[in-house]
């Protein structure tokens, strides 16, 4: 039984599941190392997987898709950026706007253009980059077969993934870039009297979270799911800010805590076939990755300190 | 001379407080409205007809209104719950985990405790409902005053919790025998009753206006908890303290206010008030519960408590407009074909117009400085 539950599948499933946290997660960090939450990152992603699939239909390829869900989670999260940053909305408020927004939008375009509410027909995925053939038997086959599934088995934007957790990790903490971003969170009086534009600073950092949190949902819809379904992304969103916030607002680190709860939600799914052994009701374990951010927030919190000006809109002096 | 101008300038600035206060969420409104339209407009579909079916499917008949007033039930009372946790400086996003809780303790509650009479059953229930939110709401809150953990990301938690909770035990020990996933109806005696019940045939036919439809009590419980939550804000020690950690939390602290317990006490109350939407929805609407009970209301409540901005008595005309467009939106989608999901969207632009507004009142702000400098 327990071999039935611990597969090479649950590790690579892990990394599946992680990802569209971790993109988000990453675009969060970014997000809130410039000053501003961005608590729409639920609403963006299911923005991002919507127009993805959309432009899938529409074009039969599944990267035009990709690019479709990255402009639209960029453009989305332009909304947030003149509210909270132009305008000095409440920043909280402002990203409740746009998760309903998204909500409405992608349903009412969903029935405007399919005819129909609920899920779109099933579109062409990304495949898997690698096919290898497994060798035959033996010890070293099954060697060959765990690691072949957790390394190898996986779609481009899981890879991709890993390269941008690390290149935004030395980008945030090792470049000029990177010294200004974090400034323009802690200190954004200083920026500006050093002779940077704040306002500019944290729009880029506001669409480049909405383009990571748009490759989310890509990611859900185009390698994962195969269509679209309303508010689909199911509190990923919010999950992905408690990761942030577990990574200590690192993108390494952000990573990291998506692959737990990656993992939690990998269990959570393989623990379903238990239900014919033990009667444990599917829905206990669908709570898991839910109840499992809760327990990691109450761990941490004290310990992970944000960003000074996180929240604060910038008046100019 | 001078003290009469200095008098008329007053007056003159009392009356544009109070005409930001109430006329700037009425911009809002109106602008979302607009927007909403114009997007009606060009996905194709004629706006004209598409308000119009809106206004007579929540005001055009009493029967209409009726289904405004049941829509504006649960979400006079989330707005009541996000407002009440605002006016701490908390945001209660997840009223709708706690909504469902509310639903499923009086449910239970009722199914238990059939037999007794309704003078029992239904305080009982109403009050099992609250206790049951408050409780929902008490770790995310006790997490938030303790270590600072973001509530709206653990009162979120907590509502997918809940509403698998609720789909679990509907699905399993709460079931009724049968096909479908809900539990029994509750007795009688735990049902709020439909306003029209209360008159006679004959009264009805004299006053069509009280042929309500499916309009319900749990209006009165809403409002009546509308003016309890202002009267508490207003004038009591608890609610000074809720408004005085809102203001400045640091000052409270130094105050001598424990900025911790007000936090706490606030997100319960908050969620309490939540629950009491869950259980009006039961009992006055489906009788039972089942998984898909809610529409939403508790994210719903979050436009209703910026729009009314934060204000216990503004809540109730704001739940007004959100339960009309709930209720209209069926027949609009019904006779001008436009998706029910528009109204959604409305309620976002809704709550960003709100949010922008500082622009507005920036603007009216520096008209009123300069009325004032030029006065002087």
């Amino acid at each position: 039984m327990l071999g039935d539950i611990i597969t090479p599948d649950l590790f690579a499933s892990a990394l599946r599941m992680a990802t569209p946290l971790a993109l988000a997660a990453i675009g969060g960090t970014i997000c809130e190392r410039a000053g501003v939450v961005n608590i729409a990152l639920e609403g963006i992603m299911l923005t991002g997987a919507f127009f993805g699939t959309a432009m899938v239909l529409l074009t039969g390829s599944p990267w035009l898709g990709v690019i479709a869900a990255v402009a639209s989670g960029a453009g989305i999260s332009a909304v947030h950026a003149f509210a909270s940053i132009n305008l000095r909305s409440n920043q909280v408020i402002s990203g409740t706007a746009i998760n309903l927004l998204a909500l409405g939008l992608t349903g009412f375009l969903m029935e405007l253009w399919y005819g129909h509410p609920g899920t779109t027909d099933p579109i062409k995925v990304l495949r898997p980059i690698f096919n290898f053939e497994s060798p035959g038997g033996g010890a070293i086959a099954e060697a060959w077969r765990w690691f072949d599934s957790i390394v190898f088995s996986h779609t481009p934007i899981v890879y991709l993934t890993i390269l941008i957790a690390i290149v935004a990790q030395v980008a945030i903490h090792r470049t000029k870039w990177g010294l200004r971003l974090r400034a323009l969170g802690e200190h954004p009086r200083a920026v500006d009297t050093v002779g940077v534009s704040v306002y500019r600073g944290r729009w880029v950092a506001v669409l480049m979270s909405g383009a990571l949190a748009g490759l989310a949902g890509a990611n859900l819809t185009i390698e994962q799911v195969g269509s679209f379904t309303e508010n689909m992304t199911n509190g990923r969103g919010f999950i992905a800010l408690a990761a942030n916030i577990f990574g200590r607002w690192t993108p390494v680190g952000s990573y990291l805590a998506s692959l737990l709860f990656g993992f939690a939600d990998a269990l959570q799914i393989k623990l379903q076939i238990l239900r014919g052994v033990v009667s444990i009701p599917p829905q206990l374990f669908l709570m898991l990755p839910y109840l499992l951010t809760v327990i990691v927030l109450a761990g941490v919190i004290g310990r992970a300190v944000a960003p000074a000006a996180v929240g604060e809109p910038y008046e100019k002096g | 001379m001078n003290e009469k101008r200095e008098q008329s300038v007053l007056v003159q600035r009392s009356w544009m407080v109070a005409a930001q206060k109430i006329g700037a969420p009425l911009i809002s409104a109106a602008l979302a409205v607009v927007v909403g339209s114009f997007i009606i407009w060009a996905s194709g579909y004629d706006p004209r007809a598409a308000f119009i079916a809106l206004w007579e499917g929540s005001f055009g008949s009493p029967k209409a209104i009726g289904d405004t007033l049941l829509k504006a039930t649960p979400l006079i009372l989330t707005g009541l719950a996000v407002a009440y946790g605002f006016r701490a400086g908390l945001f209660n996003i997840g009223a709708e985990g706690q909504l469902f809780l509310g639903g499923l303790a009086a449910t239970w509650l009722g199914l238990s405790l059939a037999g007794l009479p309704w003078f029992l059953l239904i305080p009982l229930m109403l009050l099992a409902s609250m206790l049951a939110g408050a409780a929902w709401a008490f770790v995310p809150a006790i997490l938030k005053a303790r270590i600072g953990a973001h509530e709206v990301i653990t009162t979120m938690m907590f509502t997918y919790i809940g509403r698998y909770l609720v789909s679990y035990l509907v699905i399993g020990p709460l079931k009724a025998p049968g096909q479908i996933p809900q539990t029994a109806e509750l007795p009688g005696a735990g049902q709020l009753s439909r306003i029209q019940a209360l008159f006679s045939e004959a009264t009805l036919a004299s006053f069509e206006f009280l042929k309500l439809g499916r309009g319900h009590l749990g209006i009165v419980v809403a409002v009546i908890a509308a003016v309890l939550v202002w009267f508490v804000l207003k004038h009591t020690t608890l609610g000074y303290e809720n408004r005085a950690v809102g203001f400045n939390p640091w000052a409270s602290q130094t105050a001598g206010i424990s900025v911790q317990s007000t936090t706490v006490k606030a997100l319960c109350i908050s969620g309490g008030l939540a629950g009491l939407a869950g259980s009006t929805e039961v009992m006055g609407v489906h009788h039972r519960l089942f998984d898909q009970f809610s529409s939403g209301f508790g994210f719903t409540g979050i436009a209703v408590a910026l729009l009314a901005k934060n204000h216990p008595i503004g809540v109730i005309p704001a739940a007004l407009l959100f339960g009309a467009l709930a209720a209209g939106a069926g027949r609009m989608q019904f006779q001008a074909d436009v998706p029910q999901k528009i109204v959604l969207i409305i309620q976002a632009l809704v709550i960003f117009f709100v949010a922008a507004e500082e622009i507005v009142l920036w603007l009216i702000r520096r008209r009123q400085k300069e009325a004032v400098s030029h006065a002087g």
